[in-house]
């Protein structure tokens, strides 16, 4: 029959909440503003994240890199500091011997040209790849195609520009595909436009790229056969940290040099790179929940601190009450009641105004990131506040609850 | 028998024992208009108390209404004054924030009465105490004698055994407590309400038909006053 949560319960709640407007209030910004800082910090931080990630979209997360250097061993009767480099027969070897591996992509590379096309000129960083190497990094392909076996093949003198290549060279847009563009003296057929723009690239940034088939560039700029680099991306589930070992055995026992000389086969892994993004971001995390979860706790102290004060001034109302038929628990659950409804609905007011905020936010960095909170985030912070709410007003219920119907009529 | 208490003892032990009650025994029938009198320190405040189900004693038997009352949880001793007792007291403690009628109503929310009925309740006590027009007033909005009919209202929504009144014209002027006085009266005549009152002033006392003298923590005597001529300042006044 008793405790019943009813409308006469949220009366009496609002009545002695509503009684010190200035003093409910500046208790609950405290919680307001613990939660703000929480959402707007977990907010902020995923969209920082994201937007750090962009730099390394489309590129594959199990990819390794491997650029030849000089040695610093000295090796089987030779000299430390000899040069070596990678040939298209270490590509067919490294296929032929490690099935752990999808692709194993060559690029050729080349700087320093200018492209032209009726007038516009541009700066492009010449790529040779084979046609798997959408694999290793995934083009946005905006008009026409990619280069393909068949290009490699049949050495085509053709090419799929980035987007800032294709911005300079064809600023009135369109389909340039089949336009003719000359790169130093040779002229290069577009067959594709890549939209992608991730920076983390082989060998410059993608919107800087024109890609070639590896064939042509390697005829067009004598390199015969030796390649710059050689990207390879692991089957799924395989670790690439792991197969470091098997491919400088392969690579040492060809080209001579030590196994155990690292400088001279460069071996960059990006499952490194994305770890040390992880590791830093988890660290990011780590102190937004520190000082989200701190401030929220601070305010949840303010709240338990002010109700205490209040409870010691309603020690009168609070013998009334007893008096005249209310039982420990109708006081404990009333004083406790109180603190959930104010911890919620501070909270609530700092959930709402911490998604405005990320909003703002998320318009101001032109919508490039998500930095708005999940609904379930939101969710999950309501609860939590209403545990925050319940633990705050412990203390002080348990205080109200001391209080002795007697004690009504000595403190006049 | 109502009230039915027998060498009841009761000692405070703040550092320095203090024996308050010596050994009480105190008969009380239904329907009886009963006044405690005696100099402040005698004990008539303890009395009260436990009379009121406020207070533990540690000798002696308590029985009210043939239910003994001792060493009761507080959830139990808050049930009983709840069904049975109504209070008043002298500093009329209404709640500051509620008004006239939400305070009359108080003691039947922790009744789970529905509101409805209880507000309904609640206006038809106030009717009896000629404050319909109050109803929506705030405490601090009415005047002493106003607040302390709220309070009786209070005390009679539960269709009490007894009344409990602790100096009820304590804080209020002569006229005034004569009206309040008047009003207990009447409820005890009319409507046969059991009425004990604790007051230091003969005028007060002399409303009662039974006077219960205290003394150092033991009655002294029982006076029959149902010719109410206590005090020797007549029926008429209640002397300030």
């Amino acid at each position: 029959m008793r405790h019943r949560f009813d409308f006469d319960t949220l009366r009496e709640i609002g009545d002695s909440l509503f009684r010190n407007k200035r003093r409910t209030l500046l208790t609950g910004f405290g919680i307001f503003w613990g939660l703000f800082m929480l959402l707007f910090l977990i907010g902020g931080g995923q969209g920082l994240k994201q937007m750090l990630s962009k730099n390394f979209e489309g590129f594959a997360t199990n990819t390794m890199v491997m650029v030849s250097a000089n040695t610093s061993m000295p090796y089987k009767g030779m000299k430390e500091g000899r040069y070596w480099s990678l040939t298209q027969r270490d590509v067919e070897r490294l296929k032929a011997l490690v099935p752990e591996f999808d692709v194993v992509a060559p690029i050729v590379s080349n700087w320093g040209q200018t492209a032209y096309y009726k007038g516009n000129t541009a700066s492009p960083s010449i790529k040779g790849i084979a046609g798997d190497y959408h694999k290793v990094e995934a083009p946005i392909i905006k008009y026409g195609r990619m280069i393909s076996d068949a290009d490699v093949e049949q050495e085509r003198k053709v090419c799929v520009v980035g987007k800032r290549i294709y911005n300079d060279l064809f600023p009135q847009g369109g389909d340039p595909c089949g336009e003719y563009i000359q790169v130093g003296s040779v002229f290069l057929q577009v067959i594709g436009v890549d939209y992608s723009t991730g920076n983390i690239s082989i060998n410059g940034s993608s919107a800087d790229a024109l890609l070639v088939p590896f064939s042509v560039v390697a005829k067009l700029y004598q390199r015969g056969d030796k390649v710059d680099l050689i990207c390879v991306t692991g089957k799924p589930g395989v670790k690439m940290s792991q197969m470091e070992d098997k491919i400088r055995s392969i690579m040492s026992r060809e080209h001579i040099f030590d196994p155990t000389d690292e400088q001279a086969l460069l071996l960059l892994n990006t499952e490194q790179i994305f770890s040390i993004v992880d590791n830093l971001f988890r660290g990011v995390n780590f102190l937004i929940w520190l000082v989200g979860i701190g401030t929220l706790l601070a305010g949840a102290v303010g709240v338990s601190n002010i109700m205490m004060v209040t409870v010691r001034e309603r020690t009168v109302e609070i013998g009334i009450r007893r008096a005249i038929g209310a039982v420990p628990r109708d006081i404990l659950s009333q004083i406790i009641w109180e603190s959930v409804t104010l911890t919620l609905a501070a909270g609530s007011a700092g959930i709402v105004f911490s998604v405005l905020i990320l909003n703002v936010v998320e318009a101001i960095a032109k919508h490039q990131a998500v930095f708005q909170i999940s609904f379930w985030t939101a969710i999950l912070a309501a609860l939590l506040l209403s545990v925050l709410g319940v633990l705050a007003g412990l203390a002080p219920a348990l205080r109200a609850m001391k209080v002795k119907p007697v004690d009504a009529m000595r403190d006049e | 028998m109502l009230i039915e208490l027998k060498g009841v003892h009761k000692t405070y032990d703040n550092g320095q024992p203090l024996h308050v009650l010596k050994g009480i025994d105190l008969e009380i029938e239904k329907g009886e208009f009963v006044s405690i009198m005696g100099a402040s320190g005698s004990g008539k405040s303890t009395l009260l108390n436990i009379l009121g189900i406020l207070d533990n004693y540690d000798e002696g038997e308590y029985h009210l209404a043939g239910k003994l009352i001792k060493n009761l949880s507080e959830r139990e001793s808050a049930t009983y004054r709840n069904q049975m007792i109504g209070f008043v007291f002298q500093s009329f403690n209404l709640i500051g924030f509620k008004t006239a009628v939400e305070n009359v109503e108080l003691p039947l929310f922790y009744q789970g009465v529905n509101r409805h009925r209880r507000h309904e309740a609640a206006m038809a006590y106030l009717e009896k105490m000629g404050l319909t027009g109050w109803a929506s007033h705030y405490p601090n909005e009415m005047s002493g004698g106003q607040k302390q009919r709220v309070a009786i209202a209070r005390a009679l929504i539960t269709h009490p055994e007894i009344i409990l009144a602790d100096e009820p014209t304590g804080a209020l002027d002569s006229k005034t407590s004569v009206e309040v006085m008047e009003l207990l009266t009447r409820l005890n005549r009319e409507d046969g309400v059991t009425i004990i009152v604790v007051t230091h002033e003969s005028g007060v006392a002399n409303c009662a038909d039974k006077i219960v003298h205290i003394k150092d923590g033991l009655i002294e005597r029982i006076e029959d006053n149902r010719q109410h001529h206590s005090s020797m300042f007549g029926t008429d006044t209640i002397m300030k």
